[in-house]
């Protein structure tokens, strides 16, 4: 077994805050995704249909800029609340994840059932410094147990913890 | 030792027969369909030559290649630790299965292979989609070799087996846990009720053919002239007093009753070829089983890779004090067709020696001394509210569609939601010992399942809104292979039992090594 690693403290983490911007940033991207294509359809909608009335006219595109104003707010709002209901542990055990802000789950994986184990990193999170913890196991609902939002040279540590250190793991 | 094995030559031929079964049926459509078209002048084959049909069997031609190639390159050999299986004649390929890594051995021997003498064996290591290695078809004695080398290898290097007893591995006999005497059998084909399966697939050909509608105009020349003034008949006979047509109603019930029966009757005789003489003896540390009478399949699984094990009892199965068990294993998850070979563990067995068979399988587990442990006192009532809220929508949208009659749906419904509640909540309950976590559920078809703690993958604890507003949690264990209705997923728990069983379980699964 390698020296203790300092992450395994048994203390109970919240994820890295800058995934609160980083998050921000990809749900208003796709927010604006959404918007926009919705409006483009929302007016080839009302350049072609010549039979709709005019009180849906006005009231189509008022709803569309309702339904954006939600998106966006939706987005911003979020990330903060999902970082709040989010926490992780790792110990000599395994790890412990927490999550989910109305249906919560709290999952267990034992070191000695880690299979193998990525760290991801896309183009906006390399920026902030951020990488994914992705845990393998051969087990059925939880085969792959992600971890988003990590500091990257932590997510890499907890990998180098949770890592099977070789001995008597038959598989 | 005989280093290198072959092949048994007769596998071109069963390659050949293979090959031309999956050829026949598109080959008998294509000619059929052919005829059909073509007999009429003008039709579209009409100026193909005759004797055309000969010519599809050039098209078996690649295949026959393929299998000479196969047969030709194929070499099975064992080297310190693991088969090596060369095959390939272009390209060359050298695939190595250790020993320790493999899952099981199962092999299937039908009425020409016995004739040949020859055995389809497949061997299964933990992960991936289909099975590490074929071999179809082995001579007997080398599938026996095989086996023999496997099992005392692994014999050798299980710490737990005394010295004494490797040397005698392979003459051991070991010790018969299961075995089902005809009797046993027709119930279980009885019980089973697979006849279904075979009359559905029946009828679905018979239809395909175009039969189906030849039958019926012979049987009631002009069937539904005849069964449009039945139905009428029976519908005035209902709403307006009219008489009743007694004699056809009586005629159309025994018809019912006899086709049930002849369901019955037609799974008991598959029961009976599928698992004749089905027996389940364990040697050593490994599960054996084999079943068949036109098929005879063995199959071979090591004790500890026993994933789950899931007991389950409908009524019948409960009045005549019987069960049927079945295991998961990690290995072969994505192929339904050779999991169905070895989930068996008992396709029948009487509820009394249900304790020692489990005994067998899982050494100390003993299912008497369990303590199961009710669910939250107030789990029926957050059970029962999906189902009240289920019956409010069909209710209403019953009255919307026939007005006050909906009345009649609410007296159906609701006793059925409460009744179905109460007895859900009522026979779900858990149990933990040293090494197993137990549940058991389901009031109509009842179950239980078992998962070692050593085979725990995962352990999560969910909490919806609804169980946080009645401080409940659900306690849910992942092994690996854990089908949907073999899975231990326990809801409505106490949310600090739950908590505790969560964190209990998690550290005993990290301090035990797992093996698969």
């Amino acid at each position: 077994m390698s020296e203790p690693n300092e992450v395994a403290d048994g203390q109970d983490h919240s994820l890295d805050p800058r995934v609160i911007p980083l998050q921000r940033i990809t749900g208003g991207l796709s927010t604006a995704a959404i918007s926009l294509g919705s409006a483009v359809a929302l007016g080839v909608v009302l350049l072609v249909g010549d039979d709709i009335p005019g009180s849906v006219r006005v009231l189509l595109p008022v709803g569309w800029l309702v339904l954006v104003a939600l998106g966006a707010w939706q987005a911003y709002r979020w990330p903060a609340i999902h970082y709040r209901y989010t926490s992780y542990r790792v110990d000599e055990q395994g790890i412990e994840i927490r999550r989910g802000v109305y249906w919560r789950v709290v999952i267990n994986v034992p070191r000695s059932r880690v299979q193998h184990i990525d760290v991801s990193q896309g183009p906006l999170a390399r920026r902030y410094g951020l990488g994914t913890l992705v845990i393998y196991t051969a087990g059925t609902d939880h085969a792959k147990v992600e971890l988003a939002g990590l500091e990257h040279g932590r997510a890499l540590r907890i990998r180098e913890h949770l890592l099977p250190s070789g001995v008597g793991d038959a598989v | 030792m005989p280093s290198e094995q072959r092949l048994h030559p007769a596998t071109l031929l069963f390659d050949l027969a293979g090959h031309i079964k999956r050829f026949a049926v598109p080959a008998v459509l294509v000619i059929f369909g052919a005829s059909q078209s073509s007999g009429g002048p003008g039709g579209m084959f009409g100026r193909v030559p005759a004797g055309w049909e000969s010519w599809l069997l050039v098209m078996l031609v690649p295949a026959v290649i393929i299998s000479v190639a196969r047969y030709l390159s194929f070499r099975l050999s064992y080297d310190q630790d693991g088969l090596v299986i060369r095959s390939g004649l272009v390209f060359r390929n050298e695939r190595h299965v250790p020993f320790k890594r493999i899952q099981n051995i199962d092999a299937a021997q039908n009425v020409f292979h016995r004739f040949f003498g020859v055995v389809e064996v497949r061997v299964e290591t933990g992960g991936g989609k289909e099975e590490e290695a074929r071999m179809s078809v082995l001579p007997r004695a080398a599938f026996d070799e095989m086996r023999r080398r496997v099992f005392t290898e692994r014999g050798s290097v299980a710490p737990e087996l005394p010295d004494g007893e490797v040397a005698h591995a392979e003459q051991a006999v070991g010790e018969t846990l299961v075995h089902l005497p005809l009797r046993e059998l027709l119930l279980c084909g009885f019980l089973e009720n697979k006849g279904m399966v075979l009359v559905g697939a029946a009828a679905g050909v018979i239809w395909e053919i175009g039969l189906g509608n030849r039958i019926m105009g012979q049987l009631f020349g002009g069937s539904e002239a005849l069964g449009r003034s039945f139905f009428r008949q029976v519908m005035r006979g209902i709403f307006d007093g009219g008489p009743l047509p007694l004699a056809g109603m009586g005629l159309g019930l025994a018809a019912l009753v006899a086709f049930l029966l002849i369901v019955r009757i037609i799974s008991m005789a598959w029961a009976f070829l599928r698992l004749y003489d089905f027996t389940l003896t364990r040697i050593h540390e490994d599960l054996r089983t084999e079943y068949g009478l036109l098929t005879r399949v063995t199959a071979t699984v090591p004790i500890r890779r026993v994933q789950t094990i899931t007991v389950r009892a409908g009524p019948l199965h409960r009045w005549l004090k019987r069960a049927t068990v079945r295991v998961e294993t990690a290995g072969g998850a994505g192929v339904k067709s050779a999991a169905s070979v070895r989930e068996w563990l008992a396709p029948l067995i009487r509820q009394e020696d249900l304790p020692m068979l489990l005994q067998g399988v899982l050494p100390g587990f003993d299912l008497a001394a369990m303590a199961w442990q009710p669910l939250h006192p107030r789990a029926f009532s957050r059970a029962v509210k999906p189902k009240l809220i289920l019956d409010a929508i069909v209710t209403l949208v019953a009255a919307y569609a026939i007005g006050w009659g909906a009345i009649g749906v609410v007296i159906l419904l609701l006793p059925w939601s409460i009744v179905s509640a109460r007895h859900f909540v009522k026979h779900l309950a858990w149990a933990e010992s040293d090494e197993m976590v137990v549940m058991r559920s389901g009031w109509i078809w009842q179950q239980m399942t078992v998962a070692r703690v050593n085979k725990i993958q995962a352990v999560a604890l969910h909490q919806s809104p609804f169980d946080r507003r009645a401080a409940m949690a659900r306690v849910r264990v992942d092994t690996a292979g854990a089908g949907e209705f073999t899975r231990i997923d326990i809801p409505y728990l106490d949310r600090q039992v739950a908590a505790q069983l969560h964190e209990r379980l998690s550290a005993h699964a990290a301090s035990s090594a797992f093996r698969w």
